[in-house]
């Protein structure tokens, strides 16, 4: 009995999540004149491509993908990479000031990214950077939670591998490259993972920072689509596409982000 | 640096050449020299100097073309009879009002029924946190669908078959805000789920098993033993929950445009509003200061209760 309850009520549950994405695929596939109207009309009529391939041969889609993809990409592996090293310098080095520095960053995530958003629009504004993709992919090189989170992992080894290697003459670089890069990979995959969905899904930031049509990532994109009469299976197709490489990234590192924001929150 | 290591070990490094002491020197904190110093520098540009010129830009009349002028304490004046200001804020506290106690409620019910023993159970996990890695765009926009305004609707279809009314969700003013609320339950409760779920399978199972020979229904052991052997775990996902909730832009954004009547105008959409609509950024700066001191008065009382209470176990 309590079996069936379990099962029931995870059935029931799954539906309701799934339910969206269905939509979506539903709705990608509709002629784009019906799709706005009630879901009856949605199993009258044959199911078509029209959408995807008014979407694919849309030059202005496939370049909000292609700013996606340079404003994630980046980011992301220069943030697997900063943090591990900075995240190794703060667990293994002992330096004056390491403690008070750490201390400051961990201080500084509390404040909002909308405090910060208004003078970095005036500061960008004065680099040049409004409307070119330094303003996206500059300030996101490094992370402050990427770094607690390595720090964290690597205090947790122990020291024994690094003194091994000293023993045998190898230089700083060289450990960090051959032992602690290594050892990292889980929780670097951890970032790496947590910068890409922070980075392809960011709305607030591009939408202030990129007022130019053909520099919109794919979100302000498909933002200024939403809501336009007739447009709702255009907008699906290129959801469903925009969600392909989310969904990928999610299939194949799902224990890291759940590991990750476990993690995130032992504090 | 075979050189250096022989001196670690002879621990005469005082009486080294200086030459040698500055490589002994390089050789240890190289590392942090090359990285940490041009990170700070970044982090003195990107977070430090935003937050400091940001309060500064408070007390100015900030413009882009002509003179920038100083005047006091003018736009944080202008906040004290500013009423779209203090609807915005209230806007927030309803949202959050109608957003936590779900999102959290709904979190705890998803981590009992996939720690239930039930087979699959992390592909379900995967389904439930599907929504969490989407981006707000996506779900915004089937969500608008799901829950438009008009009798075709497919959430006024529904309510068709039972014969009630068609509803405006969206644009109506009463409902608009629990229509967006509803999206952002459907989009976070995965994450909690994660919090609830950790926090279930650090629960020791003797316990069930003394209140299962106690003679203990299921509903009397979830409200005796886990409800309450949960609390740190209520009370973290509870604190970020709210942080977030005050921080709502992107739904009204994308579906609501802060109406209809200003019902889902939330602090950060105002925010933008001010900064980026109407490029009043000085005042923009000030809504951000109090969005800010919001926050820190949560994130004070998470710290505050987490250094005290996180060894419950």
């Amino acid at each position: 009995m309590k079996r069936i309850i379990a099962y029931a009520s995870v059935t029931f549950f799954a539906a309701c999540f799934l339910l969206p994405f269905i939509i979506m695929i539903f709705g990608s596939l509709r002629d784009m004149q019906y799709a706005l109207l009630s879901p009856s009309y949605w199993f009258s009529d044959q199911l078509t491509l029209e959408n995807y391939r008014y979407v694919l041969s849309d030059g202005i889609f496939l370049r909000w993908i292609f700013n996606s993809v340079v404003i994630t990409v980046i980011p992301v592996f220069s943030q697997m990479f900063f943090c591990t090293v900075l995240g190794y310098i703060f667990a293994k080095k002992v330096f004056p000031g390491r403690e008070i520095i750490f201390w400051v960053f961990m201080a500084v995530v509390m404040i909002p990214q909308q405090l910060l958003i208004i003078p970095k629009y005036i500061m960008f504004s004065n680099f040049g950077w409004i409307n070119s993709y330094e303003a996206l992919i500059v300030p996101e090189i490094w992370g402050i939670m990427g770094v607690f989170l390595i720090r964290q992992y690597l205090q947790n080894i122990p020291n024994d591998f690094e003194e091994a290697a000293k023993i045998d003459g190898a230089g700083d670089f060289k450990i960090f490259m051959k032992i602690i890069f290594p050892l990292s990979i889980p929780v670097v995959a951890t970032v790496g993972t947590f910068s890409f969905i922070a980075n392809w899904n960011d709305l607030f930031q591009p939408l202030i920072y990129m007022t130019q049509e053909n520099m919109f990532p794919v979100t302000v994109g498909l933002a200024s689509l939403l809501g336009k009469e007739g447009h709702f299976g255009i907008e699906m197709a290129g959801s469903a596409i925009s969600f392909i490489p989310t969904f990928l990234i999610f299939l194949f590192f799902q224990r890291y982000f759940t590991e990750g924001i476990q993690l995130s929150g032992l504090k | 640096m075979e050189e250096t290591a022989r001196a670690t070990v002879s621990g005469k490094s005082d009486a080294q050449p200086i030459g040698l002491r500055l490589k002994k020197h390089w050789g240890k904190y190289g590392m942090v020299y090359i990285f940490l110093v041009p990170i700070l520098i970044h982090f003195l540009i990107f977070q430090v100097f935003p937050f400091a010129f940001s309060l500064v830009l408070t007390f100015m009349d900030w413009r882009f073309i002509g003179e920038s002028e100083f005047v006091g304490l003018k736009h944080w004046i202008n906040f004290f009879s500013d009423t779209l200001a203090h609807k915005a804020i209230w806007n927030t506290v309803l949202f959050s009002l109608y957003y936590i106690i779900p999102t959290m409620a709904l979190g705890l019910i998803l981590a009992l029924t996939i720690n239930s023993g039930i087979r699959f159970a992390g592909i379900f996990k995967g389904i439930f946190f599907l929504p969490v890695v989407t981006s707000f765009v996506i779900i915004a926009g089937i969500w608008g669908w799901i829950f438009q305004g008009t009798e075709t609707g497919l959430v006024n279809s529904i309510l068709g078959v039972f014969g009630i009314d068609s509803q405006l969700f969206l644009s109506s003013s009463g409902q608009a805000l629990m229509v967006l609320a509803g999206l952002s339950i459907l989009k976070v409760s995965g994450s909690t789920m994660i919090y609830y779920f950790a926090g279930l399978q650090s629960i020791p199972s003797q316990l069930y098993e003394a209140a299962k020979i106690d003679g203990a229904g299921p509903v009397r052991i979830f409200w005796s033993i886990t409800f309450p052997l949960l609390k740190p775990i209520h009370f973290y996902v509870a604190i970020i929950t709210t942080i977030g909730s005050f921080q709502i832009f992107d739904s009204t954004f994308l579906l609501t445009g802060g109406g209809p009547n200003y019902s889902t105008t939330t602090i950060v959409y105002y925010l933008y509003q001010q900064g980026f609509a109407s490029l009043n950024l000085s005042y923009a700066a000030v809504l951000s200061y109090i969005l800010f001191f919001i926050i820190l008065i949560i994130s004070l009382i998470q710290r505050k209760y987490i250094g005290k209470d996180s060894s419950i176990y």
